[in-house]
């Protein structure tokens, strides 16, 4: 298999006020194959969503290279970040973080809207399986103001794969969802990873990350350790016992 | 505490604070001008006066007259009548003054006079408003001369005219309270006694004859006109009053004040549409801080007077910098004034008067701020504590989905709905931008129709290539009859028209007799544009000025009877149209030739005339001039030119003025709206941001968003400028005598130019703006 995103010697720096700095990804090498199903773990404040930031090109990395399919992100300038974003890239965010002013259908579509070379159609038609796959083709006309926070998360993924991206990131994207909402996105999300997309979530909830094939454990902005298991099969696997063997071993790890 | 809350807001919101802050200023500090202008034009014009004593009544008269008449009847009036002088003036043609090698008066559409100071009123004053005392070989030289020709003192006049020559030293400039401004057809040289009684046996020149009147407090001006007149005493020229002079002095620099504080009620109107703009910008933010005020107990009157004392505090600062600064910046408005009015601006009453600005400013924005406040007392605490509610408030039907776009690229139908979606907000900015197109359009239009040809036909003049004036000499009917005929004969004219203008007595509103110019001639030829009606064309039949229609003058109607008396025969005249005229004082009239002359008091002949194409207009004037010595062959449009230049000068700053200024408050407001939005919408764009959206395709949505905004603010602005310009412009035209004033748009100009211009400058703005917000990282806004 051939890699998607390998990161070497990354540092995240950021200046506080009055030459105060804090250093927050310190040294990390990371190397995700395509296909895989990656979720992070590790305490609060720990570096997690950073590292997800900064693999993507949303954030700059202030050392090391991180490379996204060949393409050396650092050394793009914002608008081609943007235009890789747009069309290999999905995000899921724990705020969800929909347009406003847009219905749920055409929050879908829009990422589809702003690429080259679109055919509208085709895009309707795109969106309305997204939809009907995630079980929310009712609200297709809704405003998003009339929707609730686990819809509303589906159609944040519906509008993550609507350019049929290579890489899906999702920060925390059931963090504020209810375990029954949570099950619902993990299977869409399961779905997702079968079909060859790459899949990498940060997460506090071991279930979730019971569900993928590998975890990375952060502390303190190291990546300190990592756990692969087998690809989860809700059928022949028993999540239960992969949550536990998760704990320990982050227990292990020092959390 | 109230302060430090203002010193926190204030941190907070900078760059819109500055702007609207400056905004205030601004207006403060043009209001303060031009109410320091009316009261620097006031105290100069009584101090003038006071130091001038000019005439109350002034009768021209050109040939023999007897003096010891007007003494009797100065005697009979005595009750009415102050002091009488009679000044003689030497009327010299512009050809044969000559100054610097080989320049001459000639081609000026003023007529030249040389006199010798008066004794008993009506002075002609130095700079100093000190009565000139010219001594031998030294002349006194109009202000308006020593700038037109641009002479300074010390350098020399030379008068040639058959075997006269005399050198004459500029001594100063004469500041000639009757005949200072470019509208008054006459300006006066003063001379030495000695040099003139030798101009006098020299022959030079035209003897002309100004019988003055100072009257006492109370008297009839118009009754003494009419009895002097029946009283057979010498009056072949025109009568100009007292009041005619202080309009003509005034006119100027009232024009000027009037459009500074036009536009500084504009710049009002934008710092409080800037104020509630804010307002509305950041009232998510300002909830958050408002649900914790009223938390912690504050009433909705201390809440408000929180938000009240920053405007207050603003007010009262701006107010006192742009009160300040306009002494300093009324120098470049009062140029015009210290020449011609008076050089001693220090008249305390602009202290005064031009606190009116800032206590008027004052008003308006806390007035405004009061009204925009009454939202608070809608706010509960809690909702006030939830943010957003202005946004989620109730579910709006929802409108424009993406793919009813047929047309547009998806951002730029983005920026458009935003457009629907925020209404309230880019409503503001479209009146804001059609208010700086209405600054920039209005004195534009202005300029443009002072400038056009047909202009002439607001001074009473159809649209023509050039005018011949005749002055009155003893062979003047002959030379008008003659001019005719070449004219007739003269391959090069295509048309012409030949007009005689006398005085008849016309019966007036209450029953009595006023003496009324009225000009004959067929007017067909160069058609005036026509109020009301239109122009006599045959017997019987009369035209009226504006204002010698309106009810201060004769009072009449289209169809209404005038009774005019004609060598001692009333005849009754029908009133067939009401036509604009701005000069000699806006009371004209016109009938048929078939009139007949008031032979007595003939006051003007004049030709007007077009040259067939290709005709060199400068040789053919040269010819007549040549021809006819006692004639003034003009340009018609050097003789707007000459008349209409000073404030047509005016204007072209105002012009130049009001694009500046519209061109910065469009930068400064467009930069603080993109501001405000783009902190409104940081959220919004880091997630489009996220999306992959670049930064072009989000600046996409705000240029095209700013720009739909801006087109019908440009339109609305233009057709502002077209109706209400037009009627404010006429509005203040109406005591010249021009009523309604249509302007002359250059479509290029109006729709297109300024257009461009505003669009590149917003576009420029925006994207810069834009530019500044792209540049972190995005998970600083993304993880809230
Ligand atoms: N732009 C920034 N400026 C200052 N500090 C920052 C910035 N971004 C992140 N940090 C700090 O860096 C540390 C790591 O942040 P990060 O959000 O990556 O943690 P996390 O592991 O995702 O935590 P959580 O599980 O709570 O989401 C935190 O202490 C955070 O406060
Ligand atoms: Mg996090």
């Amino acid at each position: 298999m051939t890699n998607i995103i390998e990161a070497s010697n990354i540092n995240k720096k950021v200046e506080l006020d009055k030459g105060h700095e804090l250093h927050i990804l310190k040294d990390v090498n990371l190397v995700i194959k395509k296909g895989e199903f990656v979720s992070v773990m590790g305490p609060s404040g720990s570096g997690k969503s950073t590292l997800l930031y900064n693999l993507s090109g949303m954030d700059r990395v202030s050392s090391g290279s991180v490379v996204f399919q060949g393409h050396e992100l650092g050394s793009l300038k914002e608008d081609e970040l943007a235009k890789i974003r747009l069309k290999y890239m999905g995000f899921i965010f724990q705020d969800i973080n929909l347009l406003k002013n847009l219905s749920v259908i055409d929050n879908v579509m829009f990422p589809a809207l702003v690429s080259k070379g679109v055919v509208k159609n085709k895009v309707l038609q795109k969106a309305r399986k997204l939809l009907q796959m995630t079980g929310i083709d009712k609200l297709e006309n809704h405003q998003i103001t009339q929707a609730s926070g686990g819809q509303l998360q589906r159609v944040g993924i519906c509008r993550a794969l609507i350019n049929n991206p290579d890489i899906i990131f999702g920060d925390e994207p059931t963090g504020a969802l209810d375990s029954k909402s949570t099950e619902d996105i993990l299977s869409i999300l399961g779905e997702i990873s079968s079909t060859g997309t790459t899949v990498m979530l940060v997460t506090h909830d071991v279930k979730v990350a019971a569900k993928t094939e590998r975890v990375l454990f952060m502390k303190d902005g190291n990546l300190v350790a990592e756990k692969k298991m087998k690809k989860f099969d809700h059928l022949q696997d028993d999540s239960k016992e992969r949550e536990e063997s998760i704990m320990k071993w982050m227990v292990k790890n020092g959390f | 505490m109230y302060l430090k809350i203002i010193k926190n807001d204030f941190k907070r919101k900078k760059v819109i604070t500055s702007t609207v802050f400056v905004f205030i200023t601004l207006a403060v500090l043009l209001g303060s001008s031009a109410t320091n202008i009316i009261a620097n034009l006031i105290q100069s014009m009584s101090a003038f006066n006071l130091a001038a004593e000019p005439a109350d009544i002034t009768q021209m008269h050109v040939g023999d007259y007897d003096q010891i008449a007007i003494d009797q009847f100065t005697e009979a009036h005595q009750e009415q009548i102050a002091m009488q002088e009679t000044m003689e003036l030497l009327t010299i043609d512009g050809v044969n003054i000559h100054f610097r090698d080989n320049n001459s008066f000639a081609g000026t559409v003023q007529d030249i006079s040389f006199v010798v100071q008066n004794t008993e009123f009506d002075f002609i004053l130095d700079l100093n408003n000190e009565k000139l005392n010219v001594k031998e070989g030294e002349i006194a030289v109009p202000i308006y001369f020593m700038e037109e020709y641009e002479l300074t003192i010390g350098e020399l006049i030379t008068v040639v005219q058959g075997a006269y020559k005399k050198q004459f030293v500029i001594a100063d400039y004469a500041r000639d309270f009757e005949m200072n401004s470019s509208l008054s057809s006459s300006k006066r040289f003063v001379i030495n006694p000695k040099d003139y009684g030798d101009m006098l046996q020299g022959k030079v020149g035209e003897r002309e004859y100004l019988i003055q009147f100072k009257l006492r407090e109370n008297a009839d001006s118009k009754k003494l006109q009419t009895e002097y007149i029946d009283s057979g005493l010498p009056a072949n020229g025109p009568i100009v009053t007292g009041d005619m002079f202080l309009i003509f002095n005034a006119l100027s620099d009232a024009t000027i004040a009037i459009i500074i504080i036009l536009i500084s009620i504009l710049l009002i109107i934008i710092a409080s549409l800037s104020i509630r703009l804010t307002f509305l910008a950041t009232i998510d933010e300002d909830l958050r801080e408002i649900g914790v005020m009223k938390a912690i107990g504050l009433s909705n009157k201390d809440i408000k007077k929180v938000y009240l004392n920053k405007y207050r505090v603003m007010s009262v600062v701006a107010g006192i910098i742009g009160y300040l600064l306009s002494f300093v910046v009324i120098n470049l408005f009062t140029s015009n004034m210290r020449l011609y009015l008076s050089s001693d601006l220090s008249g305390s009453l602009k202290y005064l008067l031009s606190l009116v600005a800032p206590l008027f400013v004052y008003l308006m924005i806390v007035l405004y701020c009061k009204k925009i406040l009454k939202q608070i007392d809608k706010i509960s605490a809690i909702e006030a504590l939830r943010s957003n509610i202005m946004v989620r408030g109730k579910n709006r039907k929802y409108r424009f989905p993406l793919l009813q776009n047929k047309f547009f690229n998806t951002n730029i139908y983005m920026g458009i709905r935003d457009v629907w979606n925020r209404f309230k907000l880019y409503r503001l900015l479209i009146l804001i931008f059609a208010v700086c197109t209405f600054i920039i359009i209005l004195p534009l239009n202005l300029y443009n129709t002072m400038n056009s040809p047909e202009f002439t036909t607001y001074m009473g003049i159809g649209k023509s290539d050039v005018r011949i004036d005749l002055r009155r000499t003893d062979t003047i009917s002959e030379d008008f009859k003659k001019l005719q005929e070449e004219l007739q004969n003269d391959p090069g004219v295509e048309k012409f028209s030949a007009y005689i203008t006398s005085s008849f007595p016309v019966k007036n509103k209450e029953g009595t007799w006023d003496y009324l110019n009225i000009e004959t001639g067929d007017f067909s030829v160069f058609p005036l544009n026509y109020l009301n009606g239109r122009a006599p064309e045959k017997a019987g039949e009369i035209s009226l000025s504006y204002a010698n229609a309106s009810s201060d003058g004769l009072n009449k109607k289209v169809g209404d009877e005038v009774i005019v008396e004609v060598v001692g025969e009333e005849k009754s005249l029908k009133v067939t149209g009401i036509y604009q005229d701005i000069t000699n004082g806006g009371k004209t009239a016109k009938a048929h030739s078939s009139l007949g002359l008031n032979e007595d008091a003939v006051l003007w002949y004049i030709v007007y005339l077009d040259l067939r194409e290709g005709v060199d207009k400068v040789k053919k004037m040269d010819h007549y001039q040549n021809m006819f010595v006692g004639a003034q062959v003009n340009d018609i449009q050097d003789y707007k030119k000459q008349t209409l230049g000073n404030m047509m000068n005016q204007l072209n700053s105002i012009v130049l003025g009001g694009i500046v200024i519209a061109g910065m408050i469009i930068v400064l407001i467009t930069a603080l709206f993109m501001k405000m939005l783009l902190s409104k919408d940081q959220s919004q764009i880091a997630i489009m941001r996220s999306i992959g959206l670049t930064s072009k395709q989000i600046q996409q949505q705000y240029v095209a968003g700013t720009l739909m905004v801006l087109i019908v603010g440009i339109i609305l602005g233009v057709l502002a400028s077209e109706f209400l310009g037009e009627f404010l412009f006429s509005l203040a035209m109406t005591s010249m005598g021009a009523a309604r004033i249509e302007f002359i748009q250059i479509i290029w100009q109006t729709w297109i130019l300024c257009p461009l211009i505003l669009i590149v400058i917003v576009g420029v703005t925006i994207t810069l703006c834009c530019k500044a917000t792209f540049k972190k990282d995005l998970s600083i806004v993304l993880r809230g």
